[in-house]
């Protein structure tokens, strides 16, 4: 079977395929025999290559994504097979291109601090919202101008929803 | 005393579950409609729905709390900390309602729970208060007069809610120019957060170590102070790592310290478990902060340096016990302990809140461990609550030792499908001037600030590729890809029933 998988940005091709009782799978130009078990409903114990054993967790994504796994600690956005993923990489915003500034999680809008026109530096705070009986401030990703505005003070947000582009 | 209602969720209601058991007293929980799968709950032996999931609706509302305690014929109730823990006239109608409230008297709590009252308290007992005004400032004053007041007692200062804590409705302000912002949000948060807008300024001690001293207090006049503690490490004002015993604490300062603490109680009458907040400033001098009238969050650490159990001994002397324990016990350490609150939160963004499910959660054991936690997989994390998910306590013979004992068990933890401030603590307790203990109240936001929002867990290219190998292996084995080899030999028997349960839990249909 044969796979694309993205993760941060860089697409690589998987192709795995039984061997015996493990898997060959060829990624990155090499092959990695892999011995698996489940250990719950979301966890895999892998031993790679015989010697390296290591717990995997594959979650669907917080964020309207397609995948987390979660390895070594560090919780990794994965897109199989070319599906769109916006999360946090596209809404951090580059250095080119609009920025589209999505709620992380459901919440409150408690104060807008910017307007359609207005200049805003990259971290300056836009817009605050209180989840978790926290007030948090959500900035700027970078340099521009505020091209739209899609809250008002007041209004609950769910994860996810366009609050301000910045241009 | 034989059933105890416990008017608070999360871990705090089932660390007092434990002691309940322990004791052979019934516990009874109280739960908001998003609380239903809460584990406080399922550990209960009676529950006892209280309403929506807004605090406001369910653990805020003392007559519903109340109305539990009559329908379960509870004799005593535990507050926890937070919710109604502080709030003097739930104490009250807990007693009206004919059961006993696990805590200070309702006069004590009001006498203590206004930052200002308790500032003229430990003033009369003799104990030195940060500078600052003596009553709230009024909504009426106007800006000149504020601005006024606050040059006299000089800048930087901080705006504080009267009925504060956690950090909520404080501000730091170094220019005159942003003091009446600073008021204006610090008067919002503190009416959202405690239901009480009032707010009054002090003066901001610069570097300050936060020290704190735990009591107890019997109903037949004993109190007696326990080792201190350093909460320093906080984010915005939120501890985030407490630990005794402080390494700024030598012998003779420990002992004017906690006698201190002990005379600010005594001087009110207090009675049952409270801690009082000390600033200590560089010179070695301190200052009383204020004092919360209720279990703390980070009472473990001293559970396992004295090895005495203040839940249970909260509930002992509700029952009107005798505090026999030895004194000098209490302030002489065994070893070190250092707690990290474990938050739902994304250290890489942040630090926002990040509720959800929690998919899969592997929680450290072994030597010297213990993890105070709510939490189980499956389990959502609700939106509506402060994000705490678990307290991750370390012990050992001394404070290196206790580091990488912490240390090792945060690389045992995993907490899957939300993120957790867990590789925030990695990085934490790898810093040089924590081993050192060189540390104050802004340490970590000046630390935070200087990292210039780098990432604290950045997957290596190796982690990057395992990552996609575990998503290809999955989706090979899910019921959707026609190419999996069909099951022949045992290995193989198992990796249909994998299969089989993939599909169940709707995963991997990729």
């Amino acid at each position: 079977m044969q796979y694309e998988v993205d993760i941060g940005g860089r697409r690589r091709q998987v192709s795995v395929t039984r061997a015996g009782d493990r898997f060959a799978v060829d990624v990155d130009g090499g092959t990695k025999l892999v011995d698996v078990a489940r250990i719950d409903a979301h966890t895999l114990s892998l031993i790679v290559d015989g010697v390296w054993p290591i717990d995997v967790t594959l979650a669907p994504a917080a964020a309207g994504g397609d995948l987390t796994i979660t390895v070594g600690g560090i919780p990794i956005p994965v897109t199989l097979n070319g599906r769109r993923r916006w999360g946090r990489k596209e809404d951090g915003g580059g250095a080119s291109g609009p920025q589209r500034l999505a709620a992380p999680m459901p919440g409150k809008v408690v104060r807008v601090l910017v307007a359609p026109g207005d200049a805003v530096r990259a971290r300056q705070p836009v817009v605050v919202v209180e989840a978790m009986k926290m007030e948090n401030e959500l900035r700027a990703g970078r340099d521009g101008a505020v091209a739209e505005v899609h809250v008002r003070e007041g209004m609950s947000v769910e994860a996810g929803a366009l609050l301000v582009v910045i241009q | 005393m034989h059933k105890i209602l416990i008017a608070n969720r999360g871990e705090i209601a089932v660390r007092v579950i434990r002691a309940c058991r322990e004791l052979g007293i019934s516990p009874v929980a109280i739960y908001s409609e998003c609380d239903r799968t809460a584990l406080h709950v399922r550990l209960a032996d009676e529950a006892y729905p209280i309403g929506p999931s807004a605090p406001r609706e369910s653990y805020l509302r003392a007559d519903r709390v109340i109305d539990a305690v009559r329908r379960s014929r509870a004799d005593a109730v535990h507050p926890g900390y937070g919710f109604l823990a502080e709030n003097a006239e739930f104490a009250a109608a807990v007693g009206a309602a004919g059961a006993t409230f696990i805590g200070p008297s309702p006069e004590a709590i009001a006498a203590m729970g206004s930052k200002t009252a308790a500032r003229a308290a430990a003033a009369r007992a003799g104990v030195p208060v940060v500078p600052g005004t003596a009553d709230p400032l009024p909504h009426e004053m106007p800006d000149a007069e504020i601005a006024e007041t606050a040059s006299r007692i000089g800048y930087p200062l901080l705006v504080k809610a009267v009925a504060g804590g956690g950090g909520k409705g404080m501000r730091t302000v170094s220019d005159p120019a942003d003091l009446s912002g600073a008021i204006a949000s610090a008067r919002s948060e503190a009416g959202a957060a405690f239901g009480d807008a009032a707010v009054y300024i002090e003066r901001r001690i610069t570097r300050p170590r936060h020290i704190e001293v735990q009591l107890l207090g019997d109903a037949h006049g004993t109190v007696v102070p326990f080792v201190e503690r350093e909460c320093s490490i906080q984010r915005r004002h939120q501890k985030v790592v407490e630990e005794t015993p402080s390494v700024a604490v030598a012998p003779a300062l420990r002992r004017a310290i906690t006698s201190a603490a002990a005379a600010v109680a005594r001087a009110v009458g207090y009675t049952n478990a409270g801690t009082i907040e000390f600033l200590l400033d560089e010179s070695g001098a301190f200052y009383f902060l204020e004092m919360n009238t209720r279990l703390q969050v980070e009472h473990p650490v001293t559970e396992m340096v004295t090895g005495l159990d203040l839940v249970r001994w909260q509930i002992r002397i509700a029952r009107g016990e005798r505090l026999d324990v030895d004194p000098e016990r209490l302030l002489t350490p065994n070893g070190h302990a250092i707690e990290c609150r474990i938050y739902a939160e994304d250290p890489d963004n942040n630090f926002l809140p990040s509720p959800g499910r929690i998919q899969h959660l592997r929680v450290p054991g072994g030597p010297g461990i213990r993890d105070d936690s709510g939490a189980t997989a499956g389990l959502d994390v609700p939106i509506f609550y402060d994000p705490m998910i678990s307290k991750l306590v370390a012990w050992a013979e001394d404070r290196p030792l206790a580091i990488a004992r912490m240390r090792r068990a945060l690389r045992e933890y995993v907490v899957a499908g939300i993120r957790t401030t867990v590789p925030f603590f990695q990085w934490l307790l790898a810093q040089p001037a924590f081993a050192e203990g060189a540390f104050h109240t802004t340490y970590l936001d000046e630390l935070l600030r200087s990292r210039n929002g780098h990432p604290f867990a950045e997957p290596t290219p190796e982690l990057e590729q395992l990552a996609a190998v575990a998503a290809a292996i999955d989706a090979a084995l899910s019921p959707s890809s026609s190419g999996a080899a069909p099951a022949s030999d045992g290995r193989n028997g198992s990796a249909t029933r994998w299969r089989a349960q993939a599909r169940a839990e709707g995963l991997g249909g990729v």
